[in-house]
């Protein structure tokens, strides 16, 4: 058995949970124009409100990931409603620093909340199983698993539903999409509560992962979704999928040659290379030039 | 509790330097940095490590010289603005506003993990410790604080007539017109890049000798005394003092440090639950950083725009002089007058 084969598989099963935080944060950028640093919290919200229903009612797992996209439905349209509409006329960057404040004021209540210390759902970790040249757990391939199905959603969302064709249309430009007739408040505030829903789940998803979960498990994620999104294409969903899994796999091939502290580092490696080489997305037409939101 | 307050302070008066420093990035330049905190720290750790001496095992570090602490801060500075041109060259060269902020974001949570985690740097998360009375002997304990502190505020003190005079002067103005407009600027010949280049490199020296400062303060430093988001403090007190006015940074410094993450050192901590008091603290922030930004994103004295000699400000020392220049220099108006006086 490879090692090179192994460390391949755990890549993709980050990967997976990568793409889904990666794109929740990208729809929100492309309709709100907003980097919204507070995209980890959200994450931290969903691991923490399966955390709670699994220790407080014992229930399944299917019961916990529904209440965890339930409960960062909720975080996102909040995020939304007390934030991101207050700030709309103001610059992109005045918007970032607002949520750079709400991160903070999120992560602490959550500490205060359930405490410093880490804890962990009560789930079976799953049995080894071997697939080809790849060593997975049942647990990881539940997870990448339940990724792919939500990506299809996702794909079928944008490009079979009404909404779907609302939030491309505002992405492109709200205003325009405005006078046609769409409610744009009403659409981005569905696409909040989406990208919501997307974060919570992949914050129960990697919450069951890694494993433990404390207040600050998405702070850590949110650089690695960022990276994803900007390498792939900010704002463009396709792109930003692409960008996640590319930066998943380079992310597990590096880490077999070190250690797995040095992942954001090779993150950072990785978005440096990318901004430099293609700052508008690896997988978005044009050339190089001086990006700005 | 004299002492108490000196080391309050202190603290922000070194604060006040690094605020100063960052908000020649954000405030004149318009680049929101994220990684200026890492400048900091840059600065504490080669200050410590350049005067302590040889690393002792396990302690470990590089270089490990017993330089003079004057000496050792110029050093460091130098180090940290090296450091930050690498950085800032990366993300100054093609991005802008957001993706700016994110590529500092990235910068330092990178070097946070690899100062954590690779220990031959900077003995990694145990941290460097050792450095105390840098002002070389004869003072106790005790009157040492106060003799520190003096040397800080003087040194906040010269920071500040270098910066304010820098805002002032024709670089200053140029920065600002470089952030408000970069095409317009650009087309009055005005090279972007290198300008907000050497801003970012000034603000990440300020940043370097304010951690020359902490390490002489603290003595001791590891990665549990910087994590990369204490740098909100710094941005909600040039968000409250007034950005790109260095009189509002200074005030907004003290304001948040003495006033505002002092005063809710009180808020009750039980020993249960420890992380409660550094919890709210931190909220407070975050609420502080979003109604300065909702409601009065200018600060409490807003920056003054426009001096170009012309329509400055004028003190009362320059409108005297000023007085008499133009009675001098235009003797063509009193003709006319006379001429006047002549027709009458």
């Amino acid at each position: 058995m490879n090692i090179f084969w192994i460390s391949i598989g755990m890549g993709v099963a980050t990967a997976a949970i990568l793409a889904l935080s990666a794109v929740a944060f990208t729809l929100e950028y492309a309709v709100s124009r907003v980097v919204n640093l507070a995209h980890g919290e959200v994450l931290t919200i969903g691991a923490y409100a399966a955390y709670v229903a699994d220790d407080n009612f014992h229930q399944n797992v299917y019961v916990c990931a529904v209440i965890a996209t339930v409960a960062g439905a909720l975080a996102g349209m909040l995020l939304n409603f007390g934030l991101i509409e207050r700030f709309r006329n103001q610059k992109p960057l005045s918007t970032l620093i607002a949520t750079l404040g709400a991160s903070l004021i999120l992560q602490n209540l959550l500490l205060i909340g359930f405490g410093g210390a880490s804890v962990s759902y009560g789930f079976a970790q799953g049995t080894l199983l071997h697939v080809g040249p790849f060593l997975w757990t049942t647990l990881t391939i539940r997870v990448m698993v339940s990724a792919v199905v939500v990506a299809g959603l996702i794909y079928a969302l944008l490009q079979r539903t009404r909404l779907g064709k609302a939030l491309r249309a505002v992405s492109q430009n709200r205003e325009l999409a405005q006078v046609s007739g769409i409610p744009a408040r009403s659409v981005v505030m569905q696409t909040w509560a989406v990208s919501g829903a997307i974060s919570g789940f992949a914050g129960f998803l990697y919450g069951e992962t890694i494993g433990t979960i404390t207040p600050s498990v998405g702070n850590g994620f949110l650089l690695l979704s960022i990276t994803a999104a900007v390498g792939g294409g900010l704002g463009r969903p396709y792109a930003t999928l692409g960008g996640a899994l590319v930066l998943g796999l380079v992310m597990s091939i590096a880490g077999t040659y070190t250690s797995s502290a040095y992942q954001l580092v090779i993150a950072f490696g990785f978005l440096v290379v990318m901004l430099l080489i293609k700052p508008n997305g690896l997988f978005v037409r044009g050339r190089a030039q001086t990006v700005r939101a | 509790m004299l002492q108490y307050w000196t080391a309050i302070l202190t603290e922000a008066t070194i604060f006040g330097v690094l605020a100063l420093g960052i908000d020649m990035i954000w405030g004149w330049a318009g680049d929101f940095d994220l990684s200026a905190y890492a400048y900091f720290a840059l600065g504490v750790y080669m200050t410590i490590i350049l005067t302590v001496g040889k690393a002792k095992s396990p302690v470990e570090y590089v270089l490990g010289w017993r330089l003079p602490y004057l000496l050792a801060v110029v050093i460091a500075v130098v180090v940290v603005v090296a450091f930050a041109s690498i950085i800032g060259a990366i993300a100054l060269r093609n991005l802008r506003d957001v993706y700016f902020s994110i590529t500092t974001l990235g910068a330092v949570w990178a070097i946070y993990y690899m100062v954590e985690n690779f220990t031959p740097l900077f003995n990694g998360y145990n941290g460097v410790f050792g450095l105390f009375d840098p002002m070389g002997g004869g003072l106790s304990y005790n009157t040492y604080h106060y003799y520190f502190f003096g040397f800080c505020l003087l040194v906040l003190f010269l920071v500040y007539l270098v910066v304010q005079r820098l805002s002032r002067s024709p670089f200053g103005r140029m920065v600002r017109a470089v952030r408000d407009d970069e095409r317009a600027a650009s087309v009055y010949g005005r090279n972007v890049f290198w300008t907000k280049y050497r801003t970012y490199l000034c603000g990440a020296g300020l940043a370097g000798l304010s951690g020359g400062l902490f390490a002489a303060y603290i003595g001791a430093f590891s990665p549990l005394d910087w994590k990369p988001t204490e740098i909100f403090v710094l941005y909600a007190a040039i968000l409250v003092g007034g950005r790109g006015n260095p009189r509002g940074v200074v005030l907004g410094s003290f304001i948040v440090y003495v006033g505002f993450v002092e005063m809710t050192r009180y808020i009750p901590s039980p020993a249960a639950r420890p992380e409660l008091g550094p919890a709210l603290r931190q909220i407070l922030i975050g609420v502080l950083i979003i109604l300065m930004l909702k409601f009065r994103p200018s600060g409490l004295l807003p920056e003054r725009l426009g001096t170009d000699g012309t329509n400055a400000r004028r003190t009362w020392r320059d409108r005297l002089w000023r007085a008499t220049v133009v009675a001098d220099s235009h003797p063509d108006d009193e003709l006319v007058d006379t001429t006047g006086g002549v027709e009458t």
